[in-house]
């Protein structure tokens, strides 16, 4: 061989090696831990199957609860230790404030490149523009939040016909607080938990402008009298038409009595319909929504977010990519939500309650948040605490909105 | 060639700690130092930069912060508490166990065993049983006809707190327990039996005797759950995240959700100085008072 083809073969062995090398890369996930097996084993086949399909990318799939996940983030924010993609819910409060603090990378090529908005459905990725003027984010799931029922004990107490009005739910309330059955079961250790009652009951007092000023911290909380009339109905549900005590359990506690049959409702997302499925006890309930009144579904959005520190954007974008695809959504249909963010997915063998939840959101062509994502973090945290001290016969309701407001004219 | 010149043994000493301290001045100096300097800034975690605030984040937290003033006087009586119950608990645990009687290895095994579960798992394990419709607590109470008793314990905001705290004796008992063991067992035999001589009944061995050697230990015992109460965080934290509406809030903790869940950083960190503050505070003239008493005894 001569010289010149040695040197030649030796450059194209090494510069080959460096280029194999440069391919080989890893992206790391950070999500929530699910209550339910089958999500845990779908995330599972999911990362496996992407990584068989692409053998130069190695994911890692990092999982956590909720608060855990949303401290370390932050933690990993200040460090070149984070994820490159991340779960985020998309309200202000949550997604809104990575967004703003320049975390979340804007994907507007990305949703160019792979055409993302040919296949998501309007409402989800309704989501992904919430912080113009860029794209942040691909949908994970969007949720809707409603009433699930005991059909046994609706049928037990003669309601035969599910509340349409909030008076209708209050009377169906009292029926089955006549039986002796307590009507909702929440867990108070959560906080969130329990703000969902606080947040829909805000929404049928004030109505859609209002309940979005206030959240907006644009209206005064001790002087709208909306505010402190939903404080007072919300006393009186926590006072009346709740299984006690509920201070002191959470929500997985209180979905177990909610199967145990020891109370007729809870007010959950439909993400529970998994739950109920392996618990074995989903034909055994319905669901409605909140009847507010105002023509908005309880709900939010969650995405996936890649990271700006992120040193492998575009193996990060194409596992996304991967994940909306119409074939990996056709094979989570029904697990992740009722409704799938690809719409190109088709529905068969729905359960009857996912059939519920689509039909709930056919009905429904607005949303409004959970109170813990409009508001920013520590005004969220001073709702929770008032919310509880209500809830806990602690603090009048009359004063609750001038407790809130406190706090809130504090800030400035 | 000169003669080798060998080091004199202050130099040689200074050498041999170096290693330690630097260790100590990078993960514990300098941390206190940076969160001191963050305590007059606002920053939320997440941006690179921060803005000096001056003392405004002291200035809101112990004027317009609805929970610090409660995780307060929750930590000094936690604190309070934490000083005689387990210890005192843990003395006569190891008053009973120094005695040669059969058993005994076994028992004080069993007495030490929640020390060495981790906190947050002990937590889960009491939040299990303190649960008001299914746990082991009101299950038993019911059984055996005091249904009269039952308590949400963890919901309750009179009882959530003192609820945790039971958790936190059962932990800490078999620590303390431990020390006072070892000292007791140092007691020279030759003492008591000379006081005996003397006429020194069952309590003046006790309180001459005993009791005087087991200064060292209760030294240690007592500081150690000054610090440690001073800044109790994980048992609270998995027990009941310092509700319900944050009647169980610790300042430890309280600092911790204003950094790491809140993104106040620089309240956080305020939060934290006026820890360490109250724990100097404390802490220093205890240490000194003991070791000026124990000065005249040597």
């Amino acid at each position: 061989m001569t010289d010149i083809r040695k040197v030649g073969l030796t450059a194209l062995t090494m510069f080959g090696s460096l280029g194999g090398y440069a391919a080989a890369q890893e992206i790391t996930i950070w999500s929530l831990t699910s209550g339910s097996q089958e999500v845990t084993a779908a995330w599972d086949r999911i990362v496996a199957d992407f990584q068989a399909a692409n053998p130069g990318i190695t994911v890692t799939l990092e999982r956590r609860s909720t608060d855990e996940h949303k401290a370390a983030l932050r933690v990993a924010s200040q460090s070149d230790q984070g994820p490159d993609i991340y779960f985020m819910w998309a309200g202000l409060g949550l997604g809104g404030e990575f967004v703003n603090s320049g975390l979340s990378l804007p994907l507007d090529g990305y949703y160019t490149q792979y055409g993302w908005d040919d296949r998501l459905v309007g409402t989800a990725e309704g989501f992904t523009r919430s912080y113009p003027p860029n794209r942040h984010g691909v949908p994970y799931t969007f949720r809707g939040e409603a009433v699930y029922y005991n059909k046994a004990m609706f049928e037990q107490v003669g309601i035969t016909e599910l509340p349409d009005t909030y008076d209708e739910l209050k009377a169906a309330a009292q029926k089955l607080a006549d039986a002796g059955i307590p009507a909702f079961t929440f867990g108070g250790t959560v906080n969130w938990h329990i703000m969902r009652l606080m947040d829909v009951i805000l929404e049928t007092e004030c109505g859609a402008e209002k309940r979005d000023a206030l959240m907006g911290m644009q209206l005064d909380w001790s002087t709208e009298p909306c505010a402190t009339e939903a404080f007072v109905e919300f006393h009186g549900w926590t006072t009346n038409y709740f299984l006690k005590p509920f201070m002191g359990i959470d929500q997985a506690q209180a979905f177990n009595l909610f199967i145990a049959d020891r109370a007729a409702m809870m007010l959950e997302g439909d993400w529970l319909v998994n739950q109920l499925d392996e618990a074995g006890r989903a034909g055994d309930m319905g669901v409605f929504p909140f009847p507010t009144g105002t023509g908005r579904l309880y709900g939010f959005g969650e995405n996936f977010y890649i990271s700006t520190q992120s040193d492998a954007p575009d193996a990060a974008a194409a596992f996304l990519d991967y994940f909306v695809s119409d074939a990996v959504q056709q094979s989570v249909s029904g697990l992740f939500g009722s409704i799938s963010i690809n719409s190109n997915v088709t529905y068969t063998d729905v359960r009857p309650l996912d059939q519920a939840w689509m039909d709930i959101f056919a009905e429904y062509s607005e949303t409004f948040v959970n109170g813990d994502q409009a508001f920013p973090l520590d005004v969220t945290t001073e709702y929770f605490r008032v919310i509880n001290e209500v809830a806990s016969d602690v603090l009048p309701p009359e004063q609750a909105g001038a407790a809130l407001q406190a706090f809130i004219a504090s800030r400035n | 060639m000169p003669a080798r010149t060998s080091l004199s043994p202050v130099t040689t000493g200074w050498l041999m700690l170096s290693p330690a301290l630097c260790v100590y001045l990078l993960f514990a100096v300098y941390p206190m130092f940076d969160v001191l300097v963050m305590s007059f800034s606002s920053w939320n975690g997440l941006t690179a930069d921060s803005a000096f605030a001056g003392w405004d984040n002291y200035r809101w937290v112990t004027t317009q912060d609805p929970v610090f003033w409660t995780a307060l006087w929750n930590t000094i009586a936690w604190t309070l508490l934490a000083l005689i119950v387990p210890n005192l608990l843990a003395f006569a645990l190891a008053l009973s166990l120094n005695q040669r009687l059969p058993g005994v290895a076994p028992l004080q095994v069993i007495f030490y065993l929640p020390v060495i579960i981790a906190s947050i798992a002990v937590a889960t394990i009491w939040k299990w049983m303190y649960d008001p419709f299914f746990g082991l607590l009101n299950a038993t109470l019911t059984g055996a006809g005091l249904s009269g008793w039952i308590l949400d314990w963890l919901g309750d905001r009179q009882v959530a707190l003192w609820s945790v705290f039971a958790a936190h004796v059962w932990q800490s008992v078999g620590f303390a327990m431990v020390l006072f063991l070892a000292g007791l067992q140092s007691v020279s035999p030759t003492l008591i039996e000379a006081a005996r001589i003397d006429g020194a009944g069952r309590w003046g061995v006790f309180r001459h005797v005993t009791l005087h050697a087991l200064r060292p230990s209760i030294v240690v015992v007592v500081a150690l759950s000054l610090i440690n109460s001073l800044k109790a965080f994980d048992i609270v934290y998995g027990m009941t995240g310092g509700g319900p509406a944050q009647s169980t809030q610790m300042l430890a903790m309280w600092a911790y959700s204003q950094a790491m869940q809140l993104g106040n950083f620089g309240r956080g960190a305020a939060i934290s100085v006026i820890l360490l503050g109250i724990t100097l505070v404390i802490v220093i003239p205890y240490l000194r008072w003991m070791l000026k008493t124990e000065e005249p005894a040597r």
